[in-house]
Protein backbone atom coordinates (compact mmCIF):
# COMPACT_ATOMS: atom_id res chain seq x y z
CA UNK A 1 0.00 0.00 0.00
CA UNK A 2 1.35 3.52 -0.99
CA UNK A 3 1.75 5.93 1.68
CA UNK A 4 -0.02 8.82 2.12
CA UNK A 5 2.95 11.07 0.95
CA UNK A 6 3.38 8.83 -2.24
CA UNK A 7 -0.35 9.15 -2.85
CA UNK A 8 -0.22 13.04 -2.71
CA UNK A 9 3.44 12.79 -4.88
CA UNK A 10 1.30 10.64 -7.39
CA UNK A 11 -2.12 12.83 -7.30
CA UNK A 12 0.20 16.10 -7.96
CA UNK A 13 1.84 14.99 -10.79
CA UNK A 14 -1.57 13.63 -12.21
CA UNK A 15 -2.94 17.05 -12.11
CA UNK A 16 -0.03 17.90 -14.62
CA UNK A 17 -1.45 14.97 -16.90
CA UNK A 18 1.14 12.03 -16.12
CA UNK A 19 -0.12 9.33 -17.44
CA UNK A 20 2.48 6.69 -15.26
CA UNK A 21 1.58 7.97 -12.48
CA UNK A 22 -2.11 8.24 -12.61
CA UNK A 23 -1.74 4.07 -13.41
CA UNK A 24 0.39 4.19 -10.44
CA UNK A 25 -2.28 5.94 -8.63
CA UNK A 26 -4.79 3.56 -10.14
CA UNK A 27 -3.27 0.69 -9.19
CA UNK A 28 -2.67 2.04 -5.76
CA UNK A 29 -6.10 3.23 -4.82
CA UNK A 30 -8.71 1.33 -7.34
CA UNK A 31 -9.30 -1.90 -4.91
CA UNK A 32 -10.70 0.59 -2.26
CA UNK A 33 -12.69 2.28 -4.57
CA UNK A 34 -14.05 -0.64 -6.30
CA UNK A 35 -15.06 -1.63 -2.58
CA UNK A 36 -16.96 1.54 -2.46
CA UNK A 37 -18.80 1.21 -5.53
CA UNK A 38 -19.86 -2.09 -4.98
CA UNK A 39 -20.92 -1.36 -1.38
CA UNK A 40 -23.14 1.37 -2.66
CA UNK A 41 -24.52 -0.02 -5.77
CA UNK A 42 -24.49 -3.67 -5.14
CA UNK A 43 -24.12 -4.36 -8.60
CA UNK A 44 -20.73 -5.60 -10.08
CA UNK A 45 -21.09 -4.35 -13.37
CA UNK A 46 -22.37 -1.46 -12.89
CA UNK A 47 -19.86 -0.83 -9.58
CA UNK A 48 -16.84 -1.63 -12.75
CA UNK A 49 -18.93 1.32 -15.26
CA UNK A 50 -18.92 3.78 -12.18
CA UNK A 51 -15.23 3.06 -11.09
CA UNK A 52 -14.15 3.55 -14.34
CA UNK A 53 -16.21 7.15 -14.21
CA UNK A 54 -14.88 7.80 -11.43
CA UNK A 55 -11.17 7.31 -12.59
CA UNK A 56 -11.90 9.80 -15.72
CA UNK A 57 -12.99 12.53 -12.71
CA UNK A 58 -10.09 11.86 -10.80
CA UNK A 59 -7.76 12.56 -13.92
CA UNK A 60 -9.96 16.02 -14.63
CA UNK A 61 -10.10 16.93 -11.25
CA UNK A 62 -6.75 16.28 -9.72
CA UNK A 63 -5.43 19.90 -9.95
CA UNK A 64 -8.24 20.68 -7.42
CA UNK A 65 -7.13 18.08 -5.19
CA UNK A 66 -4.65 20.31 -2.95
CA UNK A 67 -7.46 22.47 -2.50
CA UNK A 68 -9.56 20.55 -0.73
CA UNK A 69 -7.24 20.17 2.22
CA UNK A 70 -8.31 16.64 2.12
CA UNK A 71 -5.60 13.57 2.49
CA UNK A 72 -5.95 11.08 -0.75
CA UNK A 73 -7.97 8.42 0.74
CA UNK A 74 -10.36 10.93 1.81
CA UNK A 75 -10.70 12.68 -1.32
CA UNK A 76 -10.94 9.51 -3.28
CA UNK A 77 -13.34 7.73 -1.26
CA UNK A 78 -15.77 10.82 -1.16
CA UNK A 79 -15.27 11.59 -4.96
CA UNK A 80 -16.23 7.81 -5.22
CA UNK A 81 -18.89 7.64 -2.69
CA UNK A 82 -20.71 10.99 -4.40
CA UNK A 83 -20.37 9.65 -7.82
CA UNK A 84 -22.03 5.81 -7.27
CA UNK A 85 -24.53 7.23 -4.90
CA UNK A 86 -25.20 9.79 -7.82
CA UNK A 87 -25.86 6.72 -10.41
CA UNK A 88 -27.85 4.93 -7.72
CA UNK A 89 -30.08 7.82 -7.30
CA UNK A 90 -30.36 8.17 -11.35
CA UNK A 91 -31.09 4.52 -11.35
CA UNK A 92 -34.35 5.01 -8.86
CA UNK A 93 -35.18 8.21 -10.66
CA UNK A 94 -33.99 11.07 -8.50
CA UNK A 95 -32.39 13.73 -10.33
CA UNK A 96 -30.67 15.61 -7.73
CA UNK A 97 -26.68 15.82 -7.94
CA UNK A 98 -24.28 14.79 -4.95
CA UNK A 99 -21.38 16.39 -7.09
CA UNK A 100 -21.69 19.69 -7.77
CA UNK A 101 -18.56 21.61 -8.76
CA UNK A 102 -18.29 23.24 -5.33
CA UNK A 103 -15.84 25.97 -4.31
CA UNK A 104 -14.23 24.24 -1.44
CA UNK A 105 -11.08 26.42 -1.04
CA UNK A 106 -10.18 26.17 2.98
CA UNK A 107 -6.64 26.92 4.52
CA UNK A 108 -8.06 25.30 7.48
CA UNK A 109 -6.85 21.93 7.54
CA UNK A 110 -3.14 21.79 7.24
CA UNK A 111 -0.32 19.07 6.59
CA UNK A 112 -1.03 17.48 10.79
CA UNK A 113 -4.86 17.31 9.66
CA UNK A 114 -4.10 15.07 6.69
CA UNK A 115 -1.79 12.81 8.64
CA UNK A 116 -4.38 11.84 11.29
CA UNK A 117 -6.48 10.91 8.48
CA UNK A 118 -5.06 7.10 8.89
CA UNK A 119 -6.05 7.04 12.95
CA UNK A 120 -9.03 8.41 12.17
CA UNK A 121 -10.56 4.98 10.90
CA UNK A 122 -9.79 3.60 13.72
CA UNK A 123 -11.49 5.61 15.65
CA UNK A 124 -14.68 6.14 13.91
CA UNK A 125 -14.92 2.35 14.00
CA UNK A 126 -15.01 2.28 17.99
CA UNK A 127 -16.95 5.79 17.82
CA UNK A 128 -19.63 3.76 15.92
CA UNK A 129 -19.66 0.65 18.17
CA UNK A 130 -20.60 3.42 20.95
CA UNK A 131 -24.02 4.53 18.64
CA UNK A 132 -26.88 2.27 19.46
CA UNK A 133 -27.06 -0.55 16.48
CA UNK A 134 -29.98 1.08 14.77
CA UNK A 135 -28.69 4.58 15.12
CA UNK A 136 -25.18 3.48 13.32
CA UNK A 137 -27.67 1.57 11.07
CA UNK A 138 -29.53 4.71 9.99
CA UNK A 139 -25.85 6.72 9.56
CA UNK A 140 -24.39 3.83 7.24
CA UNK A 141 -27.90 3.76 5.36
CA UNK A 142 -27.47 7.66 4.40
CA UNK A 143 -23.89 7.40 4.07
CA UNK A 144 -23.60 4.35 1.70
CA UNK A 145 -26.92 3.50 0.15
CA UNK A 146 -28.02 7.19 -0.41
CA UNK A 147 -31.12 6.62 1.84
CA UNK A 148 -33.28 9.69 2.39
CA UNK A 149 -35.10 10.55 5.67
CA UNK A 150 -38.16 9.18 4.19
CA UNK A 151 -36.29 6.49 3.19
CA UNK A 152 -34.63 5.61 6.94
CA UNK A 153 -38.27 6.94 8.72
CA UNK A 154 -40.04 3.91 7.10
CA UNK A 155 -37.13 1.71 7.50
CA UNK A 156 -37.04 2.69 11.22
CA UNK A 157 -40.22 2.86 11.20
CA UNK A 158 -40.60 6.51 13.00
CA UNK A 159 -42.10 9.63 11.68
CA UNK A 160 -39.77 11.79 9.56
CA UNK A 161 -39.00 14.31 11.33
CA UNK A 162 -38.25 12.32 14.41
CA UNK A 163 -35.83 10.51 11.85
CA UNK A 164 -34.05 13.98 11.45
CA UNK A 165 -33.57 14.52 15.10
CA UNK A 166 -32.32 11.26 15.95
CA UNK A 167 -29.96 11.25 13.01
CA UNK A 168 -28.38 14.47 13.91
CA UNK A 169 -27.99 13.41 17.52
CA UNK A 170 -26.25 10.61 16.25
CA UNK A 171 -24.08 12.37 13.80
CA UNK A 172 -23.21 14.96 16.54
CA UNK A 173 -22.31 12.10 19.37
CA UNK A 174 -20.27 10.29 16.70
CA UNK A 175 -18.29 13.75 16.05
CA UNK A 176 -17.91 14.69 19.74
CA UNK A 177 -16.46 11.03 20.29
CA UNK A 178 -14.25 11.47 17.56
CA UNK A 179 -12.75 14.88 19.05
CA UNK A 180 -12.27 13.42 22.48
CA UNK B 1 -8.95 18.69 13.57
CA UNK B 2 -12.38 19.15 12.94
CA UNK B 3 -13.84 20.36 16.96
CA UNK B 4 -14.56 23.68 16.00
CA UNK B 5 -15.85 25.07 18.90
CA UNK B 6 -17.00 28.42 16.26
CA UNK B 7 -19.66 26.13 14.52
CA UNK B 8 -23.23 25.41 16.21
CA UNK B 9 -24.78 21.83 16.62
CA UNK B 10 -27.31 23.04 14.36
CA UNK B 11 -24.88 24.06 11.36
CA UNK B 12 -22.54 20.86 12.00
CA UNK B 13 -25.62 18.35 11.63
CA UNK B 14 -26.65 21.17 8.78
CA UNK B 15 -23.05 20.69 7.08
CA UNK B 16 -22.84 16.49 7.43
CA UNK B 17 -26.97 16.48 5.71
CA UNK B 18 -25.44 18.16 3.17
CA UNK B 19 -22.53 15.66 2.94
CA UNK B 20 -25.02 12.81 2.98
CA UNK B 21 -27.12 14.22 0.41
CA UNK B 22 -30.06 14.29 3.27
CA UNK B 23 -31.21 18.03 1.93
CA UNK B 24 -33.86 18.49 -0.29
CA UNK B 25 -32.59 20.93 -3.13
CA UNK B 26 -33.58 24.25 -2.40
CA UNK B 27 -31.99 23.98 1.15
CA UNK B 28 -29.06 22.16 -0.91
CA UNK B 29 -28.58 25.49 -2.83
CA UNK B 30 -29.08 28.03 0.14
CA UNK B 31 -26.37 25.75 2.11
CA UNK B 32 -24.48 25.98 -1.11
CA UNK B 33 -24.53 30.07 -1.32
CA UNK B 34 -23.59 30.20 2.15
CA UNK B 35 -20.60 28.15 2.01
CA UNK B 36 -19.27 30.70 -0.67
CA UNK B 37 -19.06 33.32 2.32
CA UNK B 38 -18.37 30.90 5.43
CA UNK B 39 -15.60 29.57 5.59
CA UNK B 40 -16.16 27.95 9.44
CA UNK B 41 -19.31 25.84 7.38
CA UNK B 42 -17.23 25.06 4.07
CA UNK B 43 -14.30 23.23 7.29
CA UNK B 44 -17.25 21.54 8.55
CA UNK B 45 -18.16 20.30 5.18
CA UNK B 46 -15.00 19.25 4.42
CA UNK B 47 -14.65 17.33 8.46
CA UNK B 48 -17.99 15.77 7.75
CA UNK B 49 -16.48 14.25 4.51
CA UNK B 50 -13.35 13.63 6.52
CA UNK B 51 -15.29 11.84 9.64
CA UNK B 52 -17.69 9.62 6.19
CA UNK B 53 -14.38 8.54 4.36
CA UNK B 54 -12.82 7.70 7.43
CA UNK B 55 -15.67 5.24 8.36
CA UNK B 56 -15.58 3.57 4.66
CA UNK B 57 -12.03 3.19 5.06
CA UNK B 58 -12.49 1.49 8.28
CA UNK B 59 -15.64 -0.88 6.79
CA UNK B 60 -15.18 -1.06 3.04
CA UNK B 61 -13.14 -3.77 2.48
CA UNK B 62 -10.67 -3.59 -1.15
CA UNK B 63 -11.57 -5.41 -3.69
CA UNK B 64 -9.50 -5.50 -6.69
CA UNK B 65 -11.48 -4.43 -9.78
CA UNK B 66 -11.14 -7.05 -13.31
CA UNK B 67 -8.13 -5.82 -15.17
CA UNK B 68 -10.37 -4.18 -18.15
CA UNK B 69 -11.77 -1.09 -15.96
CA UNK B 70 -8.15 0.03 -16.14
CA UNK B 71 -7.87 -0.49 -19.67
CA UNK B 72 -11.45 1.44 -20.24
CA UNK B 73 -10.36 4.12 -18.26
CA UNK B 74 -7.17 4.50 -19.91
CA UNK B 75 -8.70 4.51 -23.36
CA UNK B 76 -11.24 6.42 -22.60
CA UNK B 77 -8.88 9.45 -21.53
CA UNK B 78 -6.29 8.31 -23.81
CA UNK B 79 -6.58 6.67 -27.29
CA UNK B 80 -8.35 8.78 -29.48
CA UNK B 81 -5.88 11.56 -28.65
CA UNK B 82 -2.78 9.16 -29.28
CA UNK B 83 -4.13 7.66 -32.24
CA UNK B 84 -4.77 10.60 -33.63
CA UNK B 85 -1.60 12.40 -33.35
CA UNK B 86 0.25 9.52 -34.11
CA UNK B 87 -1.24 8.82 -37.87
CA UNK B 88 -3.44 11.47 -38.77
CA UNK B 89 -7.22 10.77 -38.84
CA UNK B 90 -6.94 9.43 -42.76
CA UNK B 91 -4.20 6.68 -42.54
CA UNK B 92 -6.34 5.61 -39.58
CA UNK B 93 -9.34 5.40 -40.80
CA UNK B 94 -7.67 3.73 -43.95
CA UNK B 95 -5.82 1.14 -42.00
CA UNK B 96 -8.95 0.59 -39.79
CA UNK B 97 -10.96 0.39 -43.52
CA UNK B 98 -9.11 -2.88 -44.56
CA UNK B 99 -9.59 -5.05 -41.15
CA UNK B 100 -13.64 -5.43 -42.76
CA UNK B 101 -16.29 -4.60 -44.52
CA UNK B 102 -19.30 -3.37 -42.79
CA UNK B 103 -22.40 -3.08 -44.70
CA UNK B 104 -25.17 -1.42 -42.82
CA UNK B 105 -28.75 -0.27 -43.28
CA UNK B 106 -29.82 2.87 -42.08
CA UNK B 107 -32.84 4.59 -42.92
CA UNK B 108 -32.24 8.09 -43.98
CA UNK B 109 -34.47 11.13 -44.37
CA UNK B 110 -34.24 15.09 -44.35
CA UNK B 111 -35.95 17.42 -42.59
CA UNK B 112 -37.86 16.52 -39.45
CA UNK B 113 -39.11 19.33 -37.17
CA UNK B 114 -36.97 19.13 -33.47
CA UNK B 115 -39.40 17.30 -31.23
CA UNK B 116 -37.47 18.65 -27.92
CA UNK B 117 -36.30 15.71 -26.66
CA UNK B 118 -32.74 15.97 -25.03
CA UNK B 119 -30.48 14.21 -26.74
CA UNK B 120 -27.79 11.94 -25.47
CA UNK B 121 -24.50 11.99 -27.08
CA UNK B 122 -23.03 15.36 -28.74
CA UNK B 123 -20.41 15.79 -31.38
CA UNK B 124 -19.10 18.44 -32.96
CA UNK B 125 -17.43 17.08 -36.18
CA UNK B 126 -15.60 19.58 -38.48
CA UNK B 127 -12.72 19.80 -40.19
CA UNK B 128 -8.97 21.09 -39.27
CA UNK B 129 -9.55 24.66 -41.00
CA UNK B 130 -13.11 24.77 -39.93
CA UNK B 131 -14.58 25.01 -43.80
CA UNK B 132 -16.69 22.04 -42.85
CA UNK B 133 -18.55 21.80 -39.55
CA UNK B 134 -20.80 19.76 -38.47
CA UNK B 135 -22.92 19.48 -34.72
CA UNK B 136 -24.45 15.90 -34.42
CA UNK B 137 -26.79 14.94 -31.67
CA UNK B 138 -28.35 11.66 -30.77
CA UNK B 139 -31.26 10.63 -28.81
CA UNK B 140 -30.12 7.30 -27.30
CA UNK B 141 -33.76 6.36 -27.02
CA UNK B 142 -34.95 6.88 -30.07
CA UNK B 143 -31.96 6.48 -31.93
CA UNK B 144 -32.61 9.74 -33.49
CA UNK B 145 -29.55 10.94 -34.82
CA UNK B 146 -29.54 14.67 -36.31
CA UNK B 147 -26.44 16.15 -38.14
CA UNK B 148 -26.97 19.54 -38.39
CA UNK B 149 -24.25 21.78 -41.17
CA UNK B 150 -23.10 24.71 -39.67
CA UNK B 151 -20.78 25.23 -42.09
CA UNK B 152 -19.61 24.16 -45.46
CA UNK B 153 -21.05 22.11 -48.35
CA UNK B 154 -21.08 18.97 -50.18
CA UNK B 155 -19.02 19.49 -53.58
CA UNK B 156 -20.71 19.29 -56.92
CA UNK B 157 -21.02 15.77 -57.84
CA UNK B 158 -19.81 13.92 -54.48
CA UNK B 159 -21.06 13.12 -51.38
CA UNK B 160 -20.55 13.28 -47.99
CA UNK B 161 -20.64 9.64 -45.39
CA UNK B 162 -20.67 9.65 -42.26
CA UNK B 163 -19.14 7.16 -40.15
CA UNK B 164 -19.07 5.92 -36.23
CA UNK B 165 -15.66 4.97 -35.07
CA UNK B 166 -15.95 3.21 -31.75
CA UNK B 167 -12.23 2.43 -30.31
CA UNK B 168 -10.39 -0.03 -33.00
CA UNK B 169 -13.17 -1.36 -34.47
CA UNK B 170 -14.03 -0.74 -38.07
CA UNK B 171 -15.85 2.12 -39.03
CA UNK B 172 -19.50 1.51 -39.75
CA UNK B 173 -21.50 3.76 -41.97
CA UNK B 174 -24.11 5.90 -40.70
CA UNK B 175 -25.06 6.74 -44.58
CA UNK B 176 -24.62 9.90 -46.90
CA UNK B 177 -25.41 13.13 -45.17
CA UNK B 178 -27.73 15.15 -47.13
CA UNK B 179 -26.90 18.49 -49.18
CA UNK B 180 -29.59 19.97 -46.75
CA UNK B 181 -28.94 21.63 -43.22
CA UNK B 182 -30.06 19.19 -41.44
CA UNK B 183 -29.38 15.31 -41.85
CA UNK B 184 -31.73 12.66 -39.96
CA UNK B 185 -30.91 9.36 -39.39
CA UNK B 186 -32.09 6.44 -37.26
CA UNK B 187 -29.32 4.57 -35.79
CA UNK B 188 -30.42 0.70 -35.46
CA UNK B 189 -30.13 -0.37 -31.31
CA UNK B 190 -26.83 -2.26 -31.35
CA UNK B 191 -25.14 0.89 -32.44
CA UNK B 192 -26.59 3.00 -29.55
CA UNK B 193 -24.59 2.12 -27.04
CA UNK B 194 -21.14 2.35 -28.90
CA UNK B 195 -21.54 6.45 -29.44
CA UNK B 196 -19.96 6.66 -25.95
CA UNK B 197 -16.59 7.73 -26.58
CA UNK B 198 -16.21 7.20 -29.94
CA UNK B 199 -15.21 9.50 -33.04
CA UNK B 200 -17.76 10.66 -35.74
CA UNK B 201 -15.91 11.47 -38.94
CA UNK B 202 -17.29 12.35 -42.93
CA UNK B 203 -15.36 11.24 -45.78
CA UNK B 204 -15.19 12.11 -49.52
CA UNK B 205 -17.34 9.43 -51.55
CA UNK B 206 -18.81 9.04 -54.53
CA UNK B 207 -22.75 10.29 -55.01
CA UNK B 208 -23.97 7.53 -54.19
CA UNK B 209 -21.79 6.71 -50.88
CA UNK B 210 -19.11 4.72 -50.72
CA UNK B 211 -19.12 1.28 -53.25
CA UNK B 212 -17.12 -0.99 -50.44
CA UNK B 213 -18.90 -0.45 -47.29
CA UNK B 214 -15.61 1.31 -46.11
CA UNK B 215 -14.22 5.26 -46.29
CA UNK B 216 -13.05 5.70 -49.50
CA UNK B 217 -11.92 9.16 -50.07
CA UNK B 218 -10.54 11.95 -47.98
CA UNK B 219 -11.52 12.54 -44.61
CA UNK B 220 -13.30 16.00 -44.61
CA UNK B 221 -14.16 16.08 -40.54
CA UNK B 222 -14.19 14.70 -37.51
CA UNK B 223 -15.23 14.66 -34.18
CA UNK B 224 -15.07 13.23 -30.81
CA UNK B 225 -18.77 12.22 -29.24
CA UNK B 226 -18.82 12.84 -25.42
CA UNK B 227 -22.18 12.40 -23.22
CA UNK B 228 -24.68 15.48 -22.51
Amino acid sequence: MASQADLEQLIAQVALQDRAAFRALFSATSAKLFGVCLRVLNDRAEAEDALQEIYVKVWHRAARYSVTGHSPMTWLITVARNHAIDRLRARKGRVETLDPEMPLADPAPGPEARAVAAGEAARIAACLEELEDTRAAAVRGAYFEGASYADLAARFEVPLNTMRTWLRRSLLSLKDCLSR
Amino acid sequence: MSDRPDISPDDSGLAAEYVLGLLPEAEARALRTRLEAEPVLRAEVLGWEKRFAAMAEAEVDPVPPPSAVEAQVLARLFRADETRRRMGIRRWLAGLAVAGFAALAVLIYTGGPERGIAPDFAARIAAEDETLVLAATLDVETGRLAVLREAGAVAAGRAQELWLIAGEATPVSLGVLSTDAETEVIVPQALRPLFAGAVLAVSDEPPTGSPTGAPTGDVLAFGTVSEI
